[in-house]
């Protein structure tokens, strides 16, 4: 088990996500970086699905109750255990007593912190991750906070604890060629693009968006030039989908994230490809967000450079466990 | 897919630890003979032992453990793990070796003041591989 | 056949499709999209199909390679699909009109140019078919609201609504069922529950289904 001793925000369970459930209006929730979630479970052994806690506010800190082997992905943070630096991406082991400080987040937005074993909070619905909303899933339901004590499974017992580092997806899957700075995203236009006139076409493709402090896991909310349909659309309510972008009447551009709702109305101009998600998930509040289009098959062929580089990690890791064991 | 660098580097240390004198592959027309040269070895290990007994004060080593790349700095970061003149525990980072996407630390074998970084940044290491020597605090020493 | 007579077929990136039929937004059309859906959750390579209002969402297991495939296979599934008549269950909800969370009653009533009384009392008259299940867990999408007590929705939406709130957002009409932000207007409140993750069936209520609003009490 571990103690949280300093949560802040909302700091929450979170496993690869809840699916199957949007009829009953259950979104997924899950992971706003699911590649993160996958490398620290990979790293630790354990299955991806495995829940783990998403930190987006620093400080953060929390007890071991027991020897246990855990893994830092995704942000990059200033963090320690029991007074000893941890690089970013890595896994370690902290002994029982010991506590996880995590201070400054200098890099990215959400912190991801696995253990061996995973988080054994109840799968609800399917799912170990919390659902804001619906107020169920995760520990009770709800963000976590000083003094939670959070059960966690069995390690793997075949599992390497060494101290091992593993390459960033940023630099891993890093894009070619892109502005420093800002974060470019791919999108598959969608169903209203053709209601928007080529000037507000160009307008968003061209824009720089920058990303308000109203942004969170349901939704973010850009602000940059106002983006309008030639007449406005009303439209009945109908699914939708994390990474689709919607735009509000003032122009606005909306993306939907994890704990979006599963429907709504508003006119949808384009949607983030699946394969670049988690580059939204760690792009900062303040900071600016481009699209640029992409075809469908190159979107499937972008899914297709995470999921090696993730066989490929799975694969270094077993291998260098066998070396480990050489010895 | 063509076999790469960090993959013969795998299996040459699998060979060693294993026991193994040599091997053969055959992938999509490529072929691969790795053959372990057992007099090496004993050399490496001698000019290691020379290094150490000839210093003048008595510096540990920390060596690698795994054949890779050596990095002195996180790709994140700008500062280096540890640099020279630093106080530093026993079992700190003073660098990692690149194996694949891994980063592997290397791992200072007792406390004191990190006396240089000889590996080069970037270099092939191996097993064994000094990288950097410490000088070891009095009580530890 | 004209562009608004045939069903609009998008993606949603390389999760999802949606289609969007053509026609009203009726009883008639919607019992179409529920065999629709029954059809489509039937597929390889799908992982849930999502009926809304008068269209359906697609969800992807593995995304399909040629996405117009699917298409074609949706528009085909369309032209034959019946009705599906859900013999659903009939659901009495008391609900008390106005008061702190139905604030929005008067200005419906002003909007409408009518009577707190005659809002109440048209809005508990119909018998309401639940169409949808979506927003958020257990929220139920209703046909039925007559046109006359319409009031379009808010411009800015309010950051929270409480759970229960039964509300009117243009020519719909249905009943939160937990706490949120919210774009409609809350003319009223019920204590009934509609979700619970630990039910079999999480969701109380399902496409089919019919909701009577009993008025328990009007708060003006």
């Amino acid at each position: 088990m571990i103690e949280i001793l300093s949560a802040l925000g909302p700091t929450s369970v979170q496993d690869l996500g809840r699916f199957e459930q949007y009829r009953f209006g259950v979104g997924t929730s899950g992971a706003m970086d699911d590649v993160a979630l996958r490398a620290g479970n990979i790293l630790l052994g354990n299955d991806e699905n495995a829940a783990g806690i998403e930190i987006p506010v620093t400080p953060f800190k929390l007890r071991f109750g027991r020897d246990r082997a855990f893994a830092l992905t995704g942000a990059e943070v200033e963090a320690d255990v029991g007074g000893r630096a941890i690089p970013p991406w890595w896994r370690s082991r902290a002994h029982t007593g010991e506590i996880l400080t995590i201070k400054a987040m200098s890099r990215g937005a959400r912190s991801y912190l696995t253990l061996s074993g995973g988080i054994d909070v109840p799968v609800v619905l399917g799912s170990r991750s919390t659902q804001f909303r619906g107020e169920f899933g995760g520990f009770e339901g709800r963000p976590l906070q000083t003094g939670d004590v959070l059960p966690c499974a069995a390690p793997n017992p075949s599992a390497e604890t060494s101290d091992l580092g593993v390459g960033p997806a940023d630099l891993v899957l890093a894009r070619p060629n892109m502005p420093a700075g800002d974060t470019t995203v791919r999108v598959i236009i969608a169903g209203e693009y053709d209601a928007f006139d080529s000037t507000a076409q160009k307008l968003f493709w061209r824009s720089g968006w920058k990303i308000t402090p109203q942004s969170n896991r349901y939704g973010y909310r850009l602000q940059g030039p106002a983006v309008n349909p030639v007449s406005p659309i009303e439209k009945r309510s109908h699914g939708i989908v994390a990474g689709v972008i919607q735009i509000p009447p003032n122009g606005q551009p909306i993306i939907q994230m994890r704990d979006a709702q599963t429907s709504g109305g508003y006119p949808k101009i384009a949607t983030v490809i699946k394969a670049d998600m988690w580059r939204v998930a760690q792009a900062r509040l303040g900071s600016t967000l481009r699209f640029e289009q992409t075809a469908y098959a190159d979107a499937l062929a972008a899914e297709d450079e995470v999921s090696v580089y993730l066989d490929r990690l799975r694969a270094d890791v077993r291998l260098f466990a066998e070396l480990q064991g050489c010895r | 897919m063509p076999i790469d660098m960090t993959h013969i580097e795998r299996l040459a240390k699998l060979l060693e630890t294993s026991g193994v004198t040599s091997i053969e592959i055959d992938d999509e027309g490529q072929s691969l003979k790795l053959v372990m040269e057992t007099s090496a070895i004993g050399m490496t290990s001698s000019v290691r032992a020379d290094a150490i007994s000839s210093s003048e004060e008595t510096l540990v080593i920390a060596k690698a453990d795994v054949a890779g790349h050596f990095l002195a700095t996180h790709p994140w970061r700008a500062k280096p793990f540890a640099e020279p003149g630093q106080q530093i525990e026993a079992g700190a980072i003073v660098g990692l070796v690149k194996i694949g996407l891994l980063y592997a630390p290397v791992l200072s074998p007792a406390a004191g003041i990190l006396d240089a970084i000889t590996a080069e940044a970037g270099a092939m290491v191996g097993y064994g591989t000094p990288i950097a020597s410490i000088r070891p605090t009095a009580e530890t020493a | 056949m004209t562009a608004s007579d045939r069903p609009r077929i998008s993606l949603l990136g390389t999760t999802a499709i949606l289609f969007e039929a053509p026609g009203p937004f009726d009883l008639p059309h919607q019992r179409r999209i529920w065999t629709l859906a029954t059809t489509a959750s039937k597929w390889p390579g799908i992982r849930e199909a999502i009926p809304l209002i008068t269209n359906l969402m697609l969800t992807f297991e593995t995304p399909p390679r040629d996405p117009s495939t699917l298409m074609a296979a949706l528009n085909d599934a369309w032209n034959e699909a019946q009705e599906l008549t859900i013999g659903g269950r009939e659901i009495r909800l008391p609900v008390t009109y106005g008061g702190e969370i139905g604030a929005s009653l008067q200005a419906v009533a002003n909007h409408c140019g009518m009577s707190i009384d005659d809002v109440v009392s048209i809005h508990a008259a119909p018998l309401y078919t639940v169409f949808a299940l979506g927003s958020h867990p257990g929220y139920c999408y209703l046909g039925g609201m007559d046109p006359r007590i319409s009031m379009p929705r808010r411009q800015t939406p309010l950051q929270r609504s409480a759970g229960g709130s039964v509300s009117i957002g243009g020519s719909q009409t249905g009943v939160s069922a937990s706490p949120g932000p919210s774009g409609w207007h809350a003319i009223g409140h019920t204590s009934w529950i509609f979700f619970d993750p630990c039910w079999t069936t999480p969701a109380a209520l399902a496409p089919g289904d019919t909701i009577r609003f009993e008025i328990e009490r009007v708060i003006r």
